[in-house]
């Protein structure tokens, strides 16, 4: 059974029931009152038939007397017996305030029976004076009967007095309560008709507005329905199809976005590779400037400054290609020398440059223009400030797993705390000139490429010159890596 | 709008639900209420005391101790009779009395044939005891089963003797009584004259009267005045006081008089107050109706067999008017 059909039910069982016992209880009132009333009057009706019923024996007792036959013998016991039930009858009408007067009066009946009985007696015996003395008493009595009746209906009156006056005030009462139930009960129907009406239309109320909120595009609203019935049910359903639209629209948008993510995307890609192909047209040109003046100062007769030109253009070229990628410490030694010869012909006796190195090591990979800049520090705190100049040793050589590279002078040395600064990657543009490219730089590269840290050393000491030791792996740790997962 | 509405509307329920309730509540309280029943126990035995002066103070008293006694003794008792001296319902009442077999009657004596009819045949045939009280009828004529009530002989002694005391031993005294000549008022005659009788000096003068007023006042005035020298008068029946009194006052002032009388009628105790009276005789009335009962309900459970054939005296004063001041 589902629940509104319940609810209407219930209601429909609760008016039912108040109605049947409204009904019930004024049935019984109603019942015992009528008890009421019969008993009273049956009180009445019992003295009144014992009086009726001693005159009437006393009656037939003078009609036997007048004309002694069986036929009005017979009347008189018939009167007789009708007198004795009345007297049993009378019996119970006792109370409290009657009890000494009912036994006087019972008593009295008896008398008179006796009486009768005696003149009955007196007559059969022929003596006729002493019946008729008997009849006048018994005359008598019946007369006293009569009185004493009247007597007791009379204390009768008063002693029910407050149970009439009770039985006529609750009945007023009564209808009093009637009035009073039927307001209240018309009104209580009212209220719960009313309450109960509202449970079942609020719900529906609230679906009709969210399927209106929702109608005209809002989908954020939450349908709320707090009931226990099939319209619950019905919101609920309602609040989960909203949920999964909301969800639907959601996704739909993040798609959107995506998709215009990836438009700018490829827009700015493409605006790099133009700028890429850019930058490589203006150096190339300029490569082709250097390399025209090389020829010509060639074919001029100097030849020494044309192969200072094409060293530059060498080094030019190396420079703006091996940047960003690695290359092998052999390109870098040459590119070194290039260099070198460049600064010889600045210098000339003032720079002494000495090479030692092992040709075996020369395969291992390094990132590009590593080693440059750190001789060309040299250069520049070594030999530029000197006057008679100083030597910058090159070394490479095997060591255990590694490559061991040494550039040493024998300048003024390096102060402590700038040498913790380069060793710290605290970016020092070392004074005035430079490639551009700082010492500190090349600490970082060559830690981002080994992924190692102990891969540069510094030895210096005053007026002890200067070591740098760059310790490189001979087998790269992330392309050991590299490999692994290339399997993988 | 709709919260304010069920909100109104829920009190004018509550309101209304709380009237009903207190007037289903008055409904139930209205119920009419049986009277109670008989008392679990009867009563051991069903007396009756009947009297010929209802509404007198001296039998609302006798009434009261007889109630009062009969109720210590788990009995029942009635007082029946009627008012101022209605002999014919006084024997009516008698009559319903024996023939609804009461266990026991309590009478005030009437001296006359047709009570003795009812007291020593009637009764006697359905064997009911009688006592009489206050007011005796010899045994032989009423076979009343005893008397209770003050001795009427030694009540006219001591007013006899209160009279010479107060009057002195010479004088003339008029005794005022009723034509019924009822034995008690015979016993206090009787009484009165025993003492005056030895006094030479003392004449006295006997006056009867029915108890009209009318006729009251006609004889006070014919003793006045038959003997203009009267320095007593002796109410020996109560009820013709007051109406004595007042054609005494009537004729002269009452004060030289010397005005005795009884106080079993309501009229005595007020004038004796009022100074008209100089004595009265005080009796026990409350006593009588106790000991009534208690005698015949000794007698009914076979105590005291047979009772004390002279009566049982209760106890009797002179009430003086000097005192009462």
């Amino acid at each position: 059974m589902n629940s509104i059909q319940r609810k209407i039910l219930t209601l429909a069982a609760a008016v039912m029931f108040v109605m049947a016992a409204i009904w019930l209880s004024l049935t019984y009132y109603n019942q015992k009152t009528q008890d009421q009333y019969n008993s009273i009057l049956q009180r009445y009706l019992h003295m009144n038939e014992v009086t009726n019923a001693s005159q009437q024996t006393v009656t037939a007792l003078n009609n036997y007397l007048v004309n002694p036959n069986p036929k009005n013998l017979q009347q008189v016991n018939s009167n007789k017996e009708r007198l004795r039930v009345a007297r049993l009858e009378v019996m119970d009408l006792r109370n409290a305030e009657n009890d000494f007067a009912l036994t006087s009066y019972m008593n009295l009946i008896d008398s008179l029976i006796e009486t009768t009985d005696r003149s009955i007696m007196f007559l059969s015996e022929e003596e006729t004076e002493e019946s008729t003395n008997a009849v006048s008493e018994a005359t008598r009595m019946s007369k006293y009967i009569s009185e004493m009746t009247l007597t007791l209906l009379d204390s009768e009156l008063k002693t029910y007095d407050r149970f009439y006056r009770g039985i006529i005030e609750q009945s007023t009462e009564l209808k009093t309560f009637g009035v009073w139930l039927l307001l209240s009960i018309t009104f209580l129907l009212l209220f719960f008709t009313y309450w109960f009406s509202r449970s079942i239309t609020r719900p529906v109320q609230k679906l009709t507005q969210a399927a209106k909120e929702l109608s005209r595009g809002r989908f954020d609203l939450k349908v709320e329905v707090t009931s226990n019935d099939e319209i619950s049910f019905l919101a609920k359903m309602f609040e989960r199809m909203r949920i999964n639209i909301n969800n639907l629209i959601v996704e739909i948008q993040q798609k959107a976005q995506l998709e215009n993510e990836l438009q700018q995307n490829k827009l700015l890609l493409q605006e790099s590779q133009l700028r890429s192909l850019q930058s490589q047209i203006n150096p190339h040109f300029l490569f082709n400037t250097l390399d025209t003046l090389s020829k010509k100062a060639y074919l001029e007769g100097s030849e020494e400054t044309s192969d200072l030109l094409a060293n530059v253009a060498g080094l030019l070229r190396y420079n703006l290609k091996r940047l960003d990628r690695s290359v092998t410490l052999y390109d870098e030694v040459k590119v070194l020398h290039q260099y070198m010869e460049i600064q010889n012909a600045r210098f000339t006796d003032r720079l002494r440059f000495n090479t030692e190195i092992d040709e075996s090591c020369l395969y291992v990979q390094i990132p590009g223009l590593t080693l440059q800049p750190i001789v060309e520090n040299a250069v520049i705190h070594a030999v530029e400030p000197l006057e008679d100049g100083g030597t910058i040793d090159f070394r490479i050589a095997q060591d255990g797993e590694r490559v061991r590279i040494e550039i040493s002078d024998n300048g003024p040395g390096m102060q402590e705390d700038k040498i913790k600064e380069i060793l710290e990657e605290r970016g020092v543009q070392t004074g005035g000139h430079s490639t551009g490219i700082g010492f500190s730089n090349v600490v970082r590269r060559l830690r981002l490429f080994y992924g190692m840290n102990d891969i540069i050393e510094i030895e210096s000491g005053e007026q002890l010159g200067t070591r740098v030791i760059l310790l490189i792996p001979k087998v790269r740790r992330s392309e050991k890596d590299d490999k692994a997962a290339d399997r993988g | 709008m709709s919260k304010a509405f069920s909100f109104v509307l829920g009190i004018v329920c509550v309101i209304l639900l709380a009237i009903t309730l207190i007037s289903a509540d008055k409904v139930l309280q209205a119920g009419p209420q049986l009277p109670r029943p008989p008392y679990e126990k009867q009563a051991e035995y069903h007396l009756v005391l009947i009297t010929q002066e209802l509404e007198a103070p001296f039998w609302v008293k006798v009434a009261e101790g007889a109630k009062e006694e009969a109720d210590n003794n788990g009995s029942s008792i009635e007082v029946w009779g009627s008012y101022a001296k209605d002999q014919e319902e006084f024997l009516k009442k008698l009559e319903i009395a024996i023939d609804s077999k009461v266990d026991g009657i309590i009478v005030q004596g009437l001296d006359n044939d047709d009570f003795k009819e009812l007291t020593k045949i009637k009764a006697a045939f359905y064997g009911i005891p009688i006592i009489t009280v206050a007011n005796d009828v010899p045994m032989a004529d009423s076979l009343r089963r005893t008397y209770v009530g003050s001795d009427q002989f030694l009540a006219g002694q001591m007013i006899a003797k209160q009279l010479l005391t107060d009057m002195g031993t010479t004088g003339t005294v008029a005794l005022m009584g009723d034509s019924q000549e009822e034995y008690y008022q015979q016993q206090r005659v009787n009484g009165i004259m025993s003492i005056l009788q030895k006094y030479p000096g003392v004449r006295t003068e006997y006056a009867e009267t029915t108890e009209s007023r009318e006729k009251i006042i006609a004889t006070t005035q014919d003793v006045l005045n038959r003997i203009p020298d009267v320095d007593a008068f002796i109410a020996v029946n109560a009820n013709i006081t007051d109406a004595m009194v007042q054609e005494i006052g009537r004729r002269s002032q009452v004060a030289p008089y010397d005005i005795y009388s009884f106080d079993d009628s309501k009229d005595t105790l007020p004038l004796l107050k009022a100074g008209k009276l100089d004595g009265i005789i005080e009796q026990s009335p409350d006593e009588m109706g106790r000991l009534s009962v208690k005698r015949i309900i000794e007698w009914l459970r076979g105590e005291t067999v047979p009772l004390n054939a002279d009566g049982y005296l209760t106890r009797i004063r002179m009430l003086r008017a000097a005192d009462l001041r």
